[in-house]
C-alpha cells in the first residue's frame, strides 16, 4: 500500500504534537500514537473506521489534545510540588504577598502615601526652618513672635520670604452649636503661599480679608460634611470671627504641629497671640544669598543692637519626617542586635563526592539575600503604615512610632531568616523534615547526639548537635549519593528535570 | 476523582471508556470505535484513568507485532480498583452496561 499525502501529514502532526509531551514520556507516547495511527491508516476503508467516522488526519488531530493534556498535567504536578509546604516558591510567595499587602495599606492611607511617595514641597531645597537652638528647635515651638519680627526685617537680604506659625488647640463654633476642638495653625498670611500649598491664582487666595481660615480636607469632611457652600461663611475660632477661605489636602502639610485648620493673619492679627507664644519660622533663601543647605543645616551669625546672635538655617527636608531615614536607623540597630539573638553561621556544608554546583551555591545565597530584602521591605511598609495610620501629634511622634515599630519586627524577622536558612536543604532549598533524635547526651564522648533532619527529595541529612563539642561544633550537612534516590522516588518523579 | 475504590465520581465519558476497556476493547483505537468518541477525548481520558490507578497499560510483545508486520500496540486493562469503581459507576449510570455489554453480560 502506498502512503497517501494525508497519511504523511497525520504522521507529521503526531511528531509535532510529541514536542509538547514531557521528555521522559515522549518516546513511549510517540510509539503508541504511531502504532494506533498505523491501524487507522490500514483500516481506513474498513468497517471499524466507518463506525467511528475516523480518518487518519482526524485521528491524528487528537494527538495534539493528548499531548497538551500531558503537558498541563505535568506542569500542574510540578507546580504542586514547587508550592508544597516549605518550598522556596511558597516562602517567596508568602513574603511577597506580605510586602504587596503592606504597599497596598500604605497606598490606601493618605498620610503614609504622602510620606512615601509625595514630594515634600515643590521647592523644598530653598526652604529652611530658622531656629535659635539648632536641630533641637525644629520639633517644638521655640521662636517668640517678637524674634520673628526682628528676623523678618534684619534678614531681608538673605531671605526673600519669611513666615511664622504657632500651633494651637481651639474650639470651632459651628452653626448647630457643636464646638469641636481643632488643632489650628495660626500663621502669618504668607505661610501657605510660601510652602506652595496654596497657589497665588487660587480663588480663595485672592481674599485679603484678615482671619482667613483654611480647613484640612479631613476636617471639612468631618465637621462640614464636605459642604461645598461653606466658602465665605463665618466661623469662630481662637475667640475671633474668621472667614472660611478654602480647603487644603491633609497631605500638603509636612511641618511640625498637627493641623486641622490654618488661620492666616496679617501682622495686626498675629499681635492677638499671647506675648509669650512661641512658634516656628520658615523662610525662603534668596538665590544670591548662600547655597541652600539641602538636607543639612548651617549656623548663621548676625549682629543686632551691638549684640551677636546665632541662629540655624535648617533645610525643610531634614525637618520633615522621612520614613526611610528612621527605618534605616532601626535597621542598623537590628543588625547590631542580631548576634545577641541567634548564631550567625549558617552551618557546615562540606562538599560531597558530588560537589554542589556553583549555581546551586549562588542560588542559596540569592535566596538568603532575597529573604533579608523582603523582610526589610515588609517591615518598612508596615511600620510606615502604622506610624501614619493615626494622625500623630507631631512628626517626632511619627518618627518614634516608625523606629519602634520597625526595630523589633526587623530583629525577629532577620532571626527567622537565619534560622529558616539553616533548616533548608542546600540543594533544593526546601525545608528539612522528619526530625529524629540521635544518640544520647551521656554518650557524647563516643558519638554525637542531637537532631537529624532529612531532605524529602533525598539530597541529604542535616545533623544538629545538641551539645556543641570541639569536633562537632556546628550543624553539619551529609550529602546522600544517588544510590539513595530510590528511597525518594516520589520526590524524584515530580522534579522539574523529569519534564 | 482520586481513584478511591468504590467512589463513583467518573464523568460519563470516562465511565464509557472504562466500560469499553472492561468489555475487551483494550486498544485506544478500538475504544474509540466502540464508544464513538474522538481520539482527542479518548486518549487523554485514558491517561487520567491510568494516572488514577483505574487502568494499567502494557506493551504487547515485539515478536507478535513483528510476526504481523506492524508496529507494537499498547493495550490497557482494568485494575482491581478500576473494577470496583466500575461496579459503583453502574449505580450512577445504569444504562452503561447495556450500551457496552461486558463479557459477563454476554455470557448471561
Amino acid at each position: 500500500m502506498t502512503r497517501r499525502p494525508l497519511d504523511s501529514l497525520a504522521t507529521a502532526i503526531v511528531i509535532a504534537a510529541a514536542q509538547l509531551v514531557p521528555r521522559g514520556a515522549r518516546s513511549d507516547w510517540i510509539a503508541e500514537w504511531r502504532g494506533e495511527l498505523w491501524h487507522t491508516v490500514h483500516q481506513a476503508s474498513g468497517e471499524i473506521c466507518e463506525l467511528a467516522g475516523m480518518t487518519p488526519l482526524r485521528f491524528s488531530m487528537g494527538a495534539m489534545q493528548d499531548a497538551f493534556w500531558l503537558r498541563t498535567d505535568c506542569i500542574s504536578g510540578w507546580a504542586a510540588h514547587a508550592l508544597r509546604r516549605g518550598s522556596v516558591a511558597r516562602c517567596t510567595i508568602v513574603l511577597l504577598s506580605l510586602a504587596i499587602l503592606g504597599l497596598i495599606v500604605c497606598l490606601v492611607l493618605p498620610r503614609s502615601r504622602t510620606a512615601l511617595f509625595a514630594n515634600l514641597y515643590p521647592d523644598a531645597r530653598e526652604l529652611v526652618v530658622l531656629s535659635s537652638k539648632g536641630q533641637e528647635g525644629t520639633q517644638t515651638p521655640s521662636i517668640h513672635l517678637a524674634e520673628y519680627r526682628e528676623w523678618a526685617t534684619d534678614t531681608a537680604g538673605l531671605f526673600s520670604q519669611i513666615a511664622f506659625y504657632h500651633p494651637a488647640i481651639s474650639p470651632l463654633h459651628l452653626a448647630h452649636h457643636a464646638t469641636p476642638e481643632l488643632s489650628v495653625i495660626v500663621g502669618s498670611s504668607n505661610l501657605l503661599h510660601l510652602l506652595g500649598a496654596m497657589q497665588p491664582g487660587d480663588r480663595t487666595a485672592r481674599s485679603q480679608e484678615t482671619g482667613r481660615l483654611f480647613l484640612s480636607r479631613s476636617a471639612w469632611q468631618r465637621w462640614y460634611r464636605s459642604d461645598p457652600a461653606i466658602f465665605g461663611r463665618r466661623a469662630e475660632v481662637t475667640g475671633q470671627a474668621v472667614v472660611i477661605a478654602g480647603v487644603i489636602p491633609d497631605s500638603e502639610w509636612h511641618l511640625p504641629g498637627r493641623a486641622d485648620a490654618w488661620l492666616l493673619e496679617d501682622a495686626a492679627g498675629l499681635n492677638r497671640l499671647a506675648p509669650n507664644a512661641k512658634g516656628f519660622v520658615i523662610a525662603r533663601i534668596r538665590d544670591s544669598a548662600f547655597p541652600p543647605p539641602r538636607a543639612g543645616w548651617r549656623w548663621m551669625v548676625q549682629m543686632r543692637h551691638g549684640k551677636l546672635y546665632r541662629y540655624a538655617c535648617i533645610s525643610l527636608a531634614s525637618v520633615s519626617l522621612q520614613p526611610v531615614g528612621e527605618f534605616l536607623m532601626a535597621l542598623l540597630l537590628a543588625v547590631l542586635a542580631l548576634p545577641a539573638t541567634t548564631a550567625l553561621p549558617l552551618g557546615d556544608y562540606p562538599l560531597s563526592r558530588e560537589p554542589l554546583r556553583r549555581w546551586l551555591i549562588a542560588r542559596r545565597w540569592l535566596f538568603l539575600g532575597s529573604k533579608f530584602l523582603l523582610v526589610a521591605m515588609i517591615v518598612f511598609l508596615w511600620s510606615t503604615a502604622l506610624a501614619f495610620a493615626s494622625q500623630p501629634a507631631n512628626l517626632s511622634d511619627a518618627a518614634g512610632i516608625e523606629a519602634l515599630a520597625a526595630f523589633l519586627p526587623l530583629l525577629i524577622g532577620f532571626r527567622w531568616v537565619l534560622q529558616d536558612q539553616r533548616k533548608r536543604c542546600p540543594v533544593c532549598l526546601c525545608l528539612l523534615s522528619n526530625p529524629a533524635r540521635v544518640g544520647q547526651p551521656s554518650c557524647n564522648f563516643l558519638g554525637w547526639s542531637g537532631t537529624e533532619l532529612i531532605c524529602i527529595s533525598g539530597h541529604g541529612l542535616l545533623h544538629i548537635p545538641e551539645l556543641p563539642t570541639s569536633w562537632f561544633a556546628t550543624q553539619r550537612w551529609l550529602c546522600l549519593d544517588p544510590s539513595w534516590h530510590c528511597l525518594f522516588a516520589e520526590a524524584a518523579a515530580t522534579s522539574p528535570e523529569s519534564a | 476523582m482520586g481513584g478511591m475504590p468504590g467512589e463513583a465520581k467518573l464523568s460519563h465519558t470516562a465511565a464509557m471508556i472504562l466500560q469499553a476497556i472492561h468489555a475487551g476493547q483494550i486498544y485506544g483505537f478500538s475504544v474509540m470505535a466502540m464508544t464513538g468518541l474522538p481520539s482527542g477525548t479518548v486518549y487523554p481520558a485514558m491517561r487520567r484513568l491510568e494516572r488514577d490507578g483505574l487502568i494499567v497499560s502494557k506493551w504487547e510483545q515485539q515478536s507478535i507485532a513483528d510476526a504481523e508486520q506492524r508496529p507494537p500496540r499498547k493495550y490497557y486493562r482494568l485494575t482491581r480498583t478500576g473494577k470496583a469503581t466500575l461496579e459503583a459507576v453502574y449505580k450512577r449510570y445504569p444504562l452503561l452496561e447495556k450500551m457496552i455489554p461486558s463479557p459477563e453480560m454476554d455470557r448471561v
